[in-house]
């Protein structure tokens, strides 16, 4: 399995510090943010596959962050961090297309547990589309151009 | 104070009440009686006016036949016929006939010799020249005399007249018995007091006056009449301070005497007097009848009042608890949320320390094993009282905001009894009773099974925690439908709640339980899942006797209110 590349964003600094030296030592290449518009720079710079996001945070709240990833980045799955079940607006998470969430506070291997899910899901996903595309350019092999338009 | 209300409302209504018809009844009595007062006033007055005036005349007759008679005696017969004994007598006898009234006789010549005289006395030969009645007579040709008593004591007067007989002028003087005509005077009796009498210009009584006073006396409240010289006169008068009286006094035509009439005002106003009597009597009555009833509806006004206000502060208050609870526990979610973060940095923090003394153990040598172990059991306390915290924050974020519930029609008398299996091993084991008092064809709420579990099992574990060590313990769950809502109670008879504690059981984090027994969430939880269902919660409790708690939830399909930021 390729190494997972992993966004996290919350508003606290040393939170993030430390678990992205946790999460790397688990072999998953990690990015960092601490807030909704440094994380969007970050996936238009990086190739992000799964995103761990805080829904408090000042400004740019994590279920607004959410609608924009699914809006730029529909394939990135998205982990909610959130202190409680319901009141941080999990649910709405869930319903907007978070993978899951993670109330704090929590271990870092449940958090792992869940994003390679997450990673899992996403990379099948990928094969999916991949799969199609080839079989549509096996049927169509002009679709080569329109599907390489569509990746643009 | 309470109390105090009440009586003040009670009084504010007596007052208000009473005093305007009080009043009015009042006003119409006085009015009535004045009234009244003023009529029988008029009505004695005109009676003694009528009295007097009629009795006058009786009087006046009687004087004015007795001088007639005289007179014609005087004039049927010349002087020399009744100068001697034989004659005068004659003539007295004849008198006599006409009226017994007269009591002698005498003949009189111009200088005022006693020529004869028929009568009891001897009084021939004297001369009365300068007699008064003899000068009066001779110069008005009629007079008659005050009243007197006689040798006998009799009450007498005289009437004299002239004759002019050719050149010659004699006189003729008779003595009147008064008995008779005093008999139409002193027999006038009107009530108690009313009488007559007659009494002269000099205030000397004529006649005997009833109420005191001898014929001959000079009369004590002479100063005191109003007379007319002619006229019938009415007035009232007093005579002692306390004693008054209404006067008719009529002035005689012959002599200078006045008839009065009198009765003493409060014999003359005796119906009147009567009338108040019973008038006060009936309004004495009648008021107090009037008051007690107005007492008795005062009072149960005052009641209701005092009722009506009383819920009104306990739902004033109510509301207020409910206020505080939704604030506190608005404050104690934010504060939980703000806690979980602190929280997971340190968690983060704690895993990199253990990945770390993972490292270094896995080092081999150099590491000081016995150091590194109790690291270990440090950080393993420092996970386990993250962990702890991490449950209170959980605890209190769900009193607070609730999961999605999961709505599904649930039937009371099905979901009790197996929430009280749940506790029932614990419940014998501390030889606790459980009694079960469902309705069994409630109809369903539409509620969380398990929302509705962790209500009534917070209930059940509180009512066994207060019926812990106590004799003959019982818990009473008793489930019915009351209006449009279903109605569970549970009931205990266990130590039950202090007063001051009673406010505050629904708040985050209160608890009573010893450090680390009891979260104070379980009734906070309760309160706050049963409100999330449009329900409602209340406890009664007394100390030593025990704690009821009763939740009622809307037949209604309730609008839960799911979480919000």
């Amino acid at each position: 399995m390729p190494s997972i590349h992993l966004l996290l964003v919350d508003d606290e600094e040393r939170f993030l510090t430390t678990t992205r030296k946790l999460i790397e030592k688990r072999g998953v290449t990690t990015f960092i943010a601490s807030n909704g518009v440094d994380a969007l720079k970050v996936m238009g710079e990086h190739p992000i596959d799964v995103v761990v996001l805080d829904v408090k945070m000042p400004g740019m709240d994590g279920v607004e962050v959410l609608r924009h990833i699914k809006l730029k980045h529909p394939l990135i799955e998205v982990i909610m961090l959130t202190g409680h079940a319901s009141a941080e607006s999990a649910v709405e998470g869930l319903k907007l297309g978070a993978f899951d969430y993670v109330t704090k506070p929590y271990e870092v291997s449940r958090l792992m547990e869940k994003v390679e899910k997450a990673y899992a899901k996403k990379h099948a996903m990928e094969e999916k589309i991949r799969k199609a595309k080839i079989e549509r350019i096996i049927g169509h092999p002009m679709a080569v151009f329109e599907s390489d338009a569509e990746d643009e | 104070m309470e109390n105090h209300r009440f009586r003040t409302t009670r009084r504010m209504i007596l007052s208000r009440g009473l005093l305007a018809p009080f009043v009015a009844l009042m006003l119409v009595s006085a009015i009535l009686v004045y009234y009244f007062a003023s009529y029988s006033r008029d009505q004695v007055e005109t009676a003694l006016v009528r009295i007097a005036s009629d009795h006058r005349h009786l009087v006046d007759q009687f004087l004015d036949e007795r001088a007639s008679d005289l007179r014609f005696a005087a004039a049927s017969c010349r002087m020399e016929d009744i100068s001697n004994e034989a004659g005068l007598t004659e003539l007295f006898r004849n008198l006599q006939a006409g009226s017994e009234a007269f009591f002698d006789l005498g003949v009189f010549d111009e200088t005022g010799n006693h020529l004869e005289y028929v009568g009891p006395y001897d009084l021939a030969g004297k001369n009365y020249a300068d007699t008064e009645w003899f000068k009066a007579v001779q110069q008005e040709g009629l007079y008659i005399s005050d009243v007197f008593l006689g040798y006998r004591k009799i009450p007498h007067f005289i009437i004299a007249v002239r004759r002019h007989e050719g050149d010659r002028t004699w006189y003729l003087r008779a003595t009147i018995d008064t008995l008779s005509f005093n008999g139409l005077v002193e027999g006038i009796r009107m009530g108690q007091t009313g009488e007559a009498y007659l009494v002269n210009r000099k205030g000397i009584l004529q006649t005997t006056r009833r109420s005191g006073g001898q014929l001959m006396e000079p009369d004590p409240d002479f100063r005191t009449y109003v007379m007319d010289d002619e006229d019938v006169t009415s007035f009232s008068a007093g005579q002692r301070s306390e004693q008054r009286y209404l006067y008719a006094t009529a002035p005689l035509g012959h002599v200078d005497w006045v008839l009065v009439v009198r009765q003493e005002v409060g014999d003359a106003y005796g119906s009147v007097t009567h009338a108040v009597v019973i008038a006060v009597a009936v309004i004495l009555i009648g008021g107090a009848v009037a008051g007690f009833m107005a007492y008795l509806l005062a009072s149960s006004v005052a009641n209701t009042l005092a009722l009506a206000d009383m819920e009104k502060q306990q739902i004033k208050s109510q509301l207020i608890v409910a206020g505080k609870l939704a604030e506190v526990g608005e404050m104690s979610a934010g504060l939980a949320h703000e806690i979980n973060n602190p929280l997971q940095v340190m968690q983060s923090e704690l895993t990199m320390i253990g990945d770390m003394v993972a490292d270094i153990e896995s080092d081999g040598e150099s590491a000081d094993k016995e150091k590194l172990g109790l690291i270990k059991d440090s950080l393993d306390q420092f996970r386990i009282q993250i962990a702890r915290c991490s449950r209170i924050t959980k605890g209190l974020l769900d009193s607070v905001r609730k999961t999605e519930p999961s709505m599904k029609p649930l039937k009371m008398q099905d979901v009790l009894p197996e929430i009280i299996s749940m506790v029932a091993n614990r419940a014998t084991v501390a030889d606790v009773r459980i009694i079960e008092q469902l309705d069994r064809d409630l109809p369903p709420i539409m509620t969380d099974s398990s929302q509705l579990q962790q209500v009534f099992l917070n209930l059940l574990n509180n009512a066994l925690y207060a019926l812990k060590d106590r004799d003959s313990a019982e818990i009473h769950v008793k489930a019915f439908q009351e209006n449009r809502s279903i109605v569970v109670s549970v009931e205990d008879n266990g130590c039950g709640i202090p007063r001051e504690n009673m406010e505050k059981i629904f708040v985050p984090l209160f608890t009573t339980k010893p450090p680390g027994q009891g979260t104070g969430l379980g009734l906070s939880t309760t309160y706050g899942i049963v409100k999330a269902f449009g329900g409602n919660i209340s406890v009664t409790s007394e100390p030593d006797v025990g704690t009821v708690f009763t939740v009622s939830l809307p037949l209604e399909s309730p609008r839960v209110r799911t979480s919000t930021n």
